[in-house]
């Protein structure tokens, strides 16, 4: 399979603290990737050194064989990588539909076809009863699904999902869980997923990297990270190990 | 607060009764000069299709792409010194002066974009009002430009000609009536025609999160830059008119804080973000200060006869009311503000939509 993101090296320091170091690991096309590590360990700020919010301090971020470390978000955005946001970010006084318009609008200049495609990813995160809803007074389980409606629109090839399921009570986590899964099940998107919950995270990846303290401390099928003392070590201590 | 899950569009039609209504406003407006003669009435008129314009303008920026500026004074005042002086030193007719405004404001919105907009939020509010200061002070001191603080006066204002007929000679209020209604028509059509396109989208995505707008493929320099742009367009072509209106300008009446500020008002009270926000505004602060200057609010309190001319009261309201322009515009904001965030449009529609739904 062809691979379609390529960290290599990746390092990024705020001041003499080092929130990424030396990261390094691929994504294949159409796979899952799990991204887990303890609070802290940088999961998000490599999201950031990714997406373009940040650039990276040394390193380079490869995706579909071109360099994209330092390009704006916006330009990573339309070559075809979209992320969603741990801290939910909707639009807060325009309408569930017209938020994910805004996604749709990266592909298209007209209001009609942007708006059917808006409709058509309402219908992906069975939102699709309520596109005339404000978006700012969404329970915390739509927002979440709002944000992933609207980074879909974008018609991305590699969707980063920061912590879709935080915050959220079993029964929304298994509908958020079914969709990722539907997501690759409908094919031509990658996605690399942060999770905590770790059931949720073995169910739903094919390969996980373990990251803790900044750095990349293993990588694997969900069975190997389990089976995994390092891993073990990171998240319960010496004495589980 | 419990969340609100209001519908915000009811109906997705223009119902015949509103559409019957907007022609017939629209009929009166343009028929307005035919039955009112007075000077006085044209006035404030003129006046009102002036705040509307200003109002339109500011909102583009201000109230769809949440990009408070506060000193849109920069770009009234280059449409007005660029038509005067244009006019006043080089005989250029306004109506080319008015577009060489156009060039220059737009040309000073590119240069305010590109450093202003590296600030958010409340730096951004400080970047404007020091560039609209740069320009207000620029204006007093380069004299052999500006005249300085002299400022310009209008001898004479050309007689409009297409081919050998006389359109107007500009010598009544008519004219600028009708110039100031089309301009203030064309600027509400374009923020309908904004708010309606694909830039209004990306302008109301980068008010609600710039971050996360970012995220989605919107190039946060350009459409704030496209925005700052369309708003000085207006804004200069407002200055143009009323540089030619009244007839003199100089810095501290087209250049100082006090205009961006008001420009400002217009949208808070009337409603940001919204088209017809800045239409009410400018209703209800031109007759305001029209009767605060003419002394009619104090005039008014005697006819109801809550207190006498000759009482002591009555003395000190009829010399100081006039002189309180200011302090009634901050008790008005005050109010706004703290009754109706959404300016005086979004409360009226807050109260109709609850007896909608009681």
């Amino acid at each position: 399979m062809a691979t379609i993101l390529e960290i290599k090296h990746v390092s990024k320091f705020f001041g003499g603290l080092a929130a990424n170091s030396d990261v390094s690991f691929s994504l294949d096309e159409g796979m899952i990737m799990g991204l887990i590590g303890p609070n802290g360990a940088g999961k998000t700020t490599l999201f950031n050194c990714i997406t373009g919010y940040y650039p990276p301090s040394r390193g380079e971020v490869i995706f579909k064989e071109q360099k994209i470390s330092g390009l704006e978000p916006d330009r990573v955005c339309r070559l075809g990588m979209v992320r969603t946001w741990q801290k939910v970010r909707p639009l807060a006084k325009l309408s569930v539909i017209d938020n994910v318009m805004v996604g749709a609008l990266c592909r298209t200049n007209s209001l009609k076809t942007a708006r059917e495609l808006a409709m058509e990813q309402l219908k992906v995160v069975r939102m699709d009863n309520k596109p005339n809803f404000l978006a700012g007074g969404l329970p915390i389980g739509e927002r979440k699904k709002l944000e992933v409606a609207r980074a879909l629109a974008t018609q991305p090839q590699l969707l980063l999902l920061d912590e879709v399921m935080g915050g959220l009570n079993p029964a929304e986590s298994d509908e958020i869980i079914q969709l990722i899964l539907e997501i690759k099940k409908s094919g031509g998107i990658t996605q690399m997923v942060i999770e905590h919950d770790m059931k949720a995270i073995m169910r739903i990846s094919d390969r996980i990297v373990v990251i803790n303290s900044g750095e990349k401390l293993a990588e694997g099928t969900p069975q190997e990270i389990v089976n995994n003392p390092e891993v073990i070590r990171a998240y319960l201590g010496d004495f589980h190990a | 607060m419990k969340p609100t899950f209001a519908l915000i569009r009811t109906s997705a039609g223009t119902s015949p009764v509103a559409i019957a209504l907007g022609v017939a406003i629209l009929a009166g407006l343009f028929l307005f000069p035919n039955f009112v003669q007075s000077p006085y009435a044209l006035h404030i008129m003129i006046l009102f299709f002036l705040s509307t314009i200003q109002g339109e303008a500011w909102n583009i920026i201000g109230g769809y792409t949440g990009q408070y500026s506060v000193g849109h004074a920069a770009y009234f005042g280059a449409g007005a010194y660029t038509t005067m002086i244009l006019m006043q030193y080089k005989q250029i007719p306004p109506w080319y002066g008015m577009l060489a405004g156009i060039g220059v404001a737009l040309v000073v919105s590119l240069i305010i974009g590109s450093i202003c907009f590296r600030l958010r939020g409340p730096y951004f509010v400080l970047a404007s009002i020091a560039v609209a200061e740069i320009m207000r002070l620029s204006a007093m001191n380069l004299k052999d430009i500006t005249n300085g603080a002299e400022g310009i006066l209008i001898t004479e204002i050309p007689v409009f000609k297409i081919g050998e007929t006389i359109v107007t000679d500009f010598l009544s209020k008519v004219p600028f009536y009708y110039i100031g209604l089309v301009i203030a028509l064309i600027t509400i059509l374009v923020t309908w025609m904004v708010q309606n396109s694909k830039l209004g989208y990306y302008f109301q995505a980068i008010r609600e999160d710039q971050d996360a707008a970012h995220s989605l493929g919107i190039s946060l320099p350009i459409y704030k830059n496209i925005a700052l742009a369309l708003s000085a367009i207006f804004t200069s072509l407002s200055g143009s008119f009323y540089a030619v209106y009244i007839g003199f300008i100089d810095p501290p009446t087209v250049l100082a804080l006090d205009i961006s500020v008001q420009i400002v008002l217009i949208c808070i009270i009337g409603g940001i973000g919204t088209i017809w926000g800045p239409v009410i505004g400018a209703m209800v602060l031109v007759p305001l200060s029209e009767a605060l200057r003419s002394n009619l609010i104090a005039q008014m309190i005697f006819k109801t006869g809550l207190t006498s001319e000759e009482s002591g009261i009555g003395t000190f309201l009829k010399e100081n009311l006039a002189h309180a322009h200011a302090l009634i515009y901050g008790i008005l904001v005050v109010v706004v503000i703290l009754f109706m965030p959404d300016g005086i449009l979004g409360w009226v529609k807050k109260l109709t939509a609850k007896k909608g739904r009681g």
